[in-house]
């Protein structure tokens, strides 16, 4: 494509800069970064429109190339259309240099391997050093200006790469004793040295010789990027300046300076700084921040060097040199400061932000370094808003807020009275009625009268319930100050509800010291007036914030009453909302009532259907459950109706939820005692659980249904007794069974989980015969294995036995069945199995590795299973 | 940093690349312009949908102190965002901050705040200078793009001072000789000449009540224009007070004044008055730029209001009654500009009829803007003493036409006396031809 003429070019910057993002998702967004540098040398484009181009690269090199790649390639384009220019005074030379470095650095191409960087940089410096670099680079009326350029092209790299121009710290310092105290190069000078301590600090060297280095060291040659580390990793917060950050955290104090290299900058130092206002006062104020930084915490660099200039900065009305004198007070403290000098400076601080020759975005400006002032001996917490110390009530007499004051220096001014407050409270009460504390009632009082007058605008609202706000923040231990604010806001509502909003949002952010006694004061006013249409609309939204379980029956009384009156649906759903508030606070005989009476008198359907829910949640759901049910919706919050929000809300809590189990259950040591089984259960909690039900389900209902296991209350790390859950076999087999909680979780929801299932072994089912009398035993064993044949089977096998040999086995496993014991050798066993089988063990004549077991039991079925059981026992050992 | 100018921002994609490593994860890149004006005018309340309550705009927790705010953008918020209103325009920037933005550092601590509102003042004082009508308002902000390529390259404000800056890209091939200071754009030619005027403005509150003070402080700004040959001239200037006079107080000055004897620097408002205060001479050693510029600012407490008035109103149904008395003081130079009483009944319906009777100058209704203006003109009679009494009717009050007013709630109402007298200070401070003194070749002319 061609180059585009002007018109098409205009438009098509109108276009991008009305929205680059949709510009450049468009169909000529690829090709907007391409086309501007190649029209950038059409000749048929003018010097005007090119520059307008320039500063499209200037504001959107990230939109324009937004690969670092890209930004290399533009870079380049950028510095050959520069070079390519004939050589007669042109307006592109000066943006063209600034347009490559916003490319380089924000483009984050700036490195060694850049070739654009490799040209940019000695073109630079050359530039600044006022080399002559050739007839091609413009004329000579351009060089001055040109190389102011190239000091500040060279400050924002150094400014993007800490420590790029360590190296050209020397050969910055013998410009400025060429050319002269001038700004960009003082500012860039500054900024090297500032980035340059902080880095040698960092390393833990001295300046190594960097102040003195010649200005062969730079010139000519490649760029030594030894010194400009990698990345990001310099560049260096400016809190540090600042006494409330970390101490240290600057850590200019391990510089070790030699005394030669204190020497030196010390000298570049008092060069920069006598010649400071010879710079326009904002770039003074940057000097100031940059060395006040600099030389902070550095030790043998008494910050005595900024006294000259303090005197000349104390008088002036300019906002940057007064914020900088507050920095360099912030950096050096007292050092810098006597408690003469921090008095003066407060002082022109108070006046300042009063004075009537200043705007008011300076008053206020002030007024928050007043209330932030670094002071010497702070007596505060730090990062807090207090008011110095050495601001007495004399000082603060003209900053007092008054009625007339716009609502930001009002509010600014007032933070400032309600400290004053404060330290008068820790003070002895004084004459009542000169007390900072009674203009403030006065102040208030005022605030809420212009809020009282009827259609006034809302700012004025707005105003007095910030400032409320503010006061009951700062004063909240004060009682002599919250009572009257109070009953004031009270009797604010009654002159006008309309300001109800207002109210539910103050009950909402204040500390209770005000919000209880205000929502009591509040309720009172409203169920004490009964009011009709307007004002009964606020009256509800009101109630439905400061409703509770008390004063039941005159709320009652007042909704009854309002019923009548609530004709539309809007009322009628402030009206149900106030209801489902008492519900929630457990307000019950007399609602009930209401409810019915709601549920058949509202006209409107869904009112009753609403009516009829509350009335129905009230008579079946107890106290807690029904504070959850209509607590904060626990559905995904925003929805747009608040119905929709309110049955999600329901639905949630009245639901049986699937969960993951709560707990883990497993089976414990048997008891094998009593008349059946019973299964012993271990109970592992993982989160708190209360009305825990456990169910348990038998598969193939090998035994009869079990019943349903319930715990009050689990928590984990706290010791849990076993659970005992009696079976009841209908066949001696094992079985599974499957396990489902159901239980309630701490936030009142109903939840439901499936457990893994348990399983029941066969010798879980092992129950002992009743202990027949002494010497008895072997006849009652004899008895009963006789009794098995001929209905049932007799077996025999080996089993192998441990090194313990049979003793061993039968004390682990056999214990409370042996009826006749003659250890080592000889026992004989006889188990119950429910319902109604028996298995008799013969283990007699035990060896060393084995025992030959008979057994004989009344149940066919039992045999494969008993089989198993010894062979287990066998292997087990 | 960006710049609101005619609904454009002015962007430093530099800037913006060092802030998203300063602030760290608490980084919000400045938005585009639509959504940038959009936030901007709601937070500085000017869309004009006050009707309903809006938790966001007024919420008794979102307090506002400063003229410094967050903006919300998508789910995050723009802070800090530097912004007022002046003369029907909004300025504003959007200051780097060299540190993590969560916690919010004190605004005090940040360097970039200070710069940004000195950045935003120079725009307005450039843009408001000289400025008559919308095509020169247009033609100034139309130069304000290439001004800021000048005067804040990358962002860094080199110079508050816009006009000095469009004279330098002019005389772009001047050079500079050496210690040429940076707020001097260029060396005068031509004959030398100093002149020196002093402004002074009486703001005057008198209520008539025995629990609220009345008070009356005067205002003063000196302004020079020194035309002087030579680089760096040396100029002290003196301000002295009659015998009499009194002392000039909060004084502020120019950054080019060298040097403040600490008597100046002291003597403040605040302080109760004695007999002590140091009355001058006040002396301002300087090295002056090249325009004219505001020397210093003072405040005076002269010991009368050089007008006392009585305003009296009583209702009487939908009648208003009022009487006017002012009183010029003796040692007032009776000898106006001009001099007239604004009267506004705000808060009411629109004025129906007024009968009145005014013992001096004429009065004139302005029934939609419910004001009256009594014309006093160029003098006082020779009793010193005016007055004024009259009934006014109302009609029916309509909400939506008239702007709402804080004052005149209920019984309570004003008067505002405008007026100007020319060659004469309140305080009778002025400025001896022959104390001021240069420091510079040729002989100047001095004119106060």
């Amino acid at each position: 494509m061609g180059p585009l003429g002007r018109e098409t070019w205009a438009q098509r910057l109108g276009t991008f800069r009305a929205s680059p993002s949709a510009f450049m998702a468009g169909p000529e967004g690829e090709d907007l970064g391409r086309d501007l540098l190649s029209d950038l040398r059409s000749e048929k484009l003018s010097e005007p429109m090119k520059v307008a181009l320039l500063a499209l690269c200037l504001e959107y090199p990230a939109q324009l190339w937004p690969e670092v790649p890209a930004a290399e390639a533009a870079a380049t384009s950028l510095l050959d259309t520069l070079v390519l220019l004939p050589p007669r005074p042109s307006a592109l030379r000066r943006p063209l240099l600034l347009a490559a470095t916003t490319a380089l650095a924000a483009g984050g191409a700036l490195s060694p391997a850049s070739g654009a960087s490799r040209r940019l940089l000695p073109l630079l410096l050359g530039l600044a050093s006022g080399r002559d670099l050739g007839r091609s680079f413009g004329p000579a009326s351009e060089q001055r200006p040109l190389q102011a350029t190239a000091w500040e092209c060279l400050r924002e790299l150094e400014s993007c790469r800490p420590g790029l121009l360590r190296g050209c710290l020397g050969l910055l310092r013998t410009l400025l004793g060429r050319e002269g105290p001038v700004q960009p190069l003082s500012l860039l000078l500054a900024l090297a040295l500032r980035n340059a301590l902080v880095i040698q600090a960092r390393a833990g060297a001295g300046l190594q010789g960097l102040l003195t280095a010649g200005d062969s060291s730079m010139e000519g040659g490649p760029w030594n990027w030894t010194l400009a580390e990698e990345g990001d990793v310099h560049l260096q917060p400016q809190a540090p300046s600042w006494p409330a950050a970390e101490e240290g955290e600057c850590g200019l104090g391990a510089l070790e300076l030699s005394p030669e290299e204190a020497r030196e900058l010390r000298a570049t130092v008092a060069q920069l700084l006598d010649a400071s206002y010879l710079l326009t006062p904002v770039a003074q104020a940057q000097l100031l921040w940059l060395l006040g930084w600099a030389l902070r915490g550095l030790r043998g660099q008494p910050p005595v060097l900024f006294k000259p200039q303090l005197v000349r900065l104390l008088g002036t009305a300019q906002l940057t040199l007064l914020h900088a004198t507050l920095a360099l007070k912030a950096a050096f403290g007292e050092a810098l400061f006597t408690a003469q000098d921090e008095a003066l400076l407060l002082r022109r601080l108070t006046l300042a932000a009063q004075h009537p020759a200043l705007p008011l975005p300076t008053h206020l400006f002030y007024l928050h370094c007043l209330l932030n002032f670094p002071e010497n001996w702070p007596l505060g917490p730090t990062g807090e808003e207090a008011a110095p110390l050495l601001l007495g009530s004399q000082l603060c007499r003209g900053l007092l807020p008054s009625l007339l004051h716009e609502p930001m220096a009002f509010l600014a001014r007032l933070h400032l009275l309600c400290l004053l407050c404060m330290e008068e409270e820790e003070k002895e009460e004084k004459g009542q009625d000169q007390s900072p504390r009674h203009y403030l009632e006065e102040l208030l009082a005022g605030l809420r009268q212009r809020a009282a007058l009827d259609r006034g605008p809302r700012a004025l609202a707005t105003l007095c319930f910030q400032a409320s706000y503010l006061v009951a923040h700062c004063l909240a231990g004060q009682s002599v100050v919250l009572t009257p604010l109070t009953q004031g806001l009270a009797q604010l509502y009654r002159t006008r509800p309309a300001l109800a909003p207002h109210f539910v949002d103050l009950l909402d952010r204040v500390g209770l010291e005000l919000q209880e006694p205000l929502r009591v004061a509040l309720r009172q006013e409203v169920v004490s007036r009964p009011g009709r249409e307007e004002a009964l609309r606020w009256h509800l939204l009101m109630l439905a914030r400061v409703a509770d379980g008390d004063a039941q029956s005159a709320t009652l009384n007042f909704l009854w009453a309002a019923a009548t009156h609530c004709t539309d649906w809007g009322l009628q759903q402030a009206l149900l909302r106030v209801c489902r508030a008492l519900l929630r606070a457990g307000v019950g005989g007399g609602l009930a009532d209401l409810l019915q009476a709601l549920a058949r008198q509202l006209e409107d359907p869904d009112g009753q259907d609403h009516a009829r829910l509350y009335y129905i949640l009230l008579a079946h759901l107890a106290g807690p459950k029904l504070g959850v049910a209509l607590g904060p919706s626990l559905a995904a919050p925003a929805l747009a109706s608040s119905l929709v929000a309110e049955n999600q809300g329901f639905a949630a809590a009245l639901m049986v939820q699937e969960a993951p189990a709560p707990v883990r259950l497993s089976v414990g040591p048997r008891r094998a005692e009593g008349p059946v089984p019973v299964l012993q259960l271990q109970v592992e909690v993982l989160e708190p659980v209360y009305s825990l039900e456990l169910r348990f389900r038998v598969e193939r209902q090998l035994y009869a249904p079990l019943g349903a296991v319930h715990v009050p209350c689990l928590c984990p790390g706290r010791p849990t007794r076993p659970l005992l859950l009696p079976l009841q076999p209908r066949r001696p087999a094992p079985a599974r069974l499957a396990v489902r909680a159901l239980y309630s979780t701490p936030s009142g929801l109903t939840c439901h989980a499936h457990l893994p299932p348990l399983l029941v072994t066969f010798a879980d089912l092992f129950l002992p015969f009743p202990q027949p009398p002494e010497g008895a035993q072997l006849d009652f064993f004899e008895e009963l294995w006789d009794s098995c044949l001929p209905k049932g089977t007799e077996s025999r096998l080996w089993c192998s036995l441990g090194p313990g040999g049979l003793e061993a086995l039968v004390s682990r496993h056999l214990e409370p069945f042996v009826v006749v014991a003659q250890p080592p050798v000889s026992y004989l066993v006889a188990i119950r199995l429910p319902p109604d089988s028996r298995l008799l063990l013969r283990l007699e004549a035990a060896q060393a590795d084995g025992v030959p077991v008979a057994l004989r039991t009344d149940d066919w079925a039992v045999l494969p299973l008993a089989g198993d059981y010894l062979r287990g026992l066998s292997a087990a050992g | 940093m960006g710049i609101l100018q005619a609904r454009t921002l002015e962007r430093y994609p530099t800037v913006e690349k060092r802030a998203k490593v300063f602030n760290g994860a608490s980084y919000v890149p400045v938005p585009e312009d639509g959504p940038f004006l959009k936030a901007l005018l709601f937070e500085l309340r000017l869309l004009d949908d006050e009707k309903d309550f809006l938790e966001s705009r007024d919420s008794c927790s979102h307090i506002n102190k400063t003229s410094i705010y967050g903006l919300p953008v998508g789910s995050e918020e723009l802070w800090p965002v530097v912004a007022f209103l002046k003369n029907g325009m909004i300025y504003a920037c959007v200051p780097l901050v060299e540190q993590t933005l969560s916690p919010r550092p004190p605004l005090i601590s940040i360097s970039g705040i200070s710069q940004g509102f000195e950045l935003l003042f120079g725009v307005q004082d450039f843009l408001s200078s000289g400025q008559k009508n919308d095509s020169e308002l247009n033609t100034k902000l139309s130069q304000l793009s290439d001004l800021l390529l000048q005067t804040c390259p990358f962002g860094t404000l080199l110079d508050a001072n816009l006009q000095n800056s469009l004279d330098n890209i002019n005389f772009a091939s001047v050079t500079h000789p050496q210690k040429q200071p940076a707020w001097k754009t260029g060396t005068y030619k031509g004959k030398p000449q100093v002149s020196i005027s002093i402004t002074e403005k009486v703001n005057s509150m008198q209520y008539d009540k025995q629990e609220i003070a009345d008070t009356w402080q005067v205002v003063g700004v000196v302004t020079c224009k020194c035309d002087l040959e030579g680089s760096m001239p040396n100029v002290t200037i003196s301000l002295s007070l009659p015998t009499n006079g009194s002392p000039l107080q909060d004084i502020l000055v120019h950054p080019c004044v060298t040097s403040l004897d600490s008597a100046i620097l002291t003597s403040s408002s605040i302080d109760a008055m004695d007999d002590s205060a140091f009355s001058g001479p006040y002396k301002f050693p300087l090295t002056p730029p090249l325009e004219s510029f505001n020397l210093c600012y003072y405040t005076s407490q002269v010991p009368v209001p050089p007008i006392l008035g009585f305003y009296q109103v009583k209702e009487e149904e939908v009648q208003l009654k009022i009487a006017v008395n002012l009183k010029l003081h003796e040692s007032v130079k009776n000898s106006f500009e001009f001099c007239e009483a604004h009267i506004p009944f705000y808060n009411r319906g629109p004025i129906t009829h007024v009968e009145y009777k005014a013992s001096f100058g004429q009065l004139e209704v302005f029934r939609e803007k419910s004001l009256l203006v009594w014309i006093i003109g160029q003098k006082f009679p020779k009793s010193m003493e005016i007055s004024l009494s009259g009934t006014i009717t109302f009609g029916a009050k309509n909400h939506e036409k008239q702007p709402f007013d804080q004052i005149c709630i209920g019984g309570t109402a004003y008067l505002k006396l405008h007026f100007r007298i020319l060659d004469y200070t309140l305080t009778g401070c002025y400025v001896d031809q022959h104390s001021v003194q240069v420091f510079a070749s040729g002989k100047p002319k001095i004119s106060t």
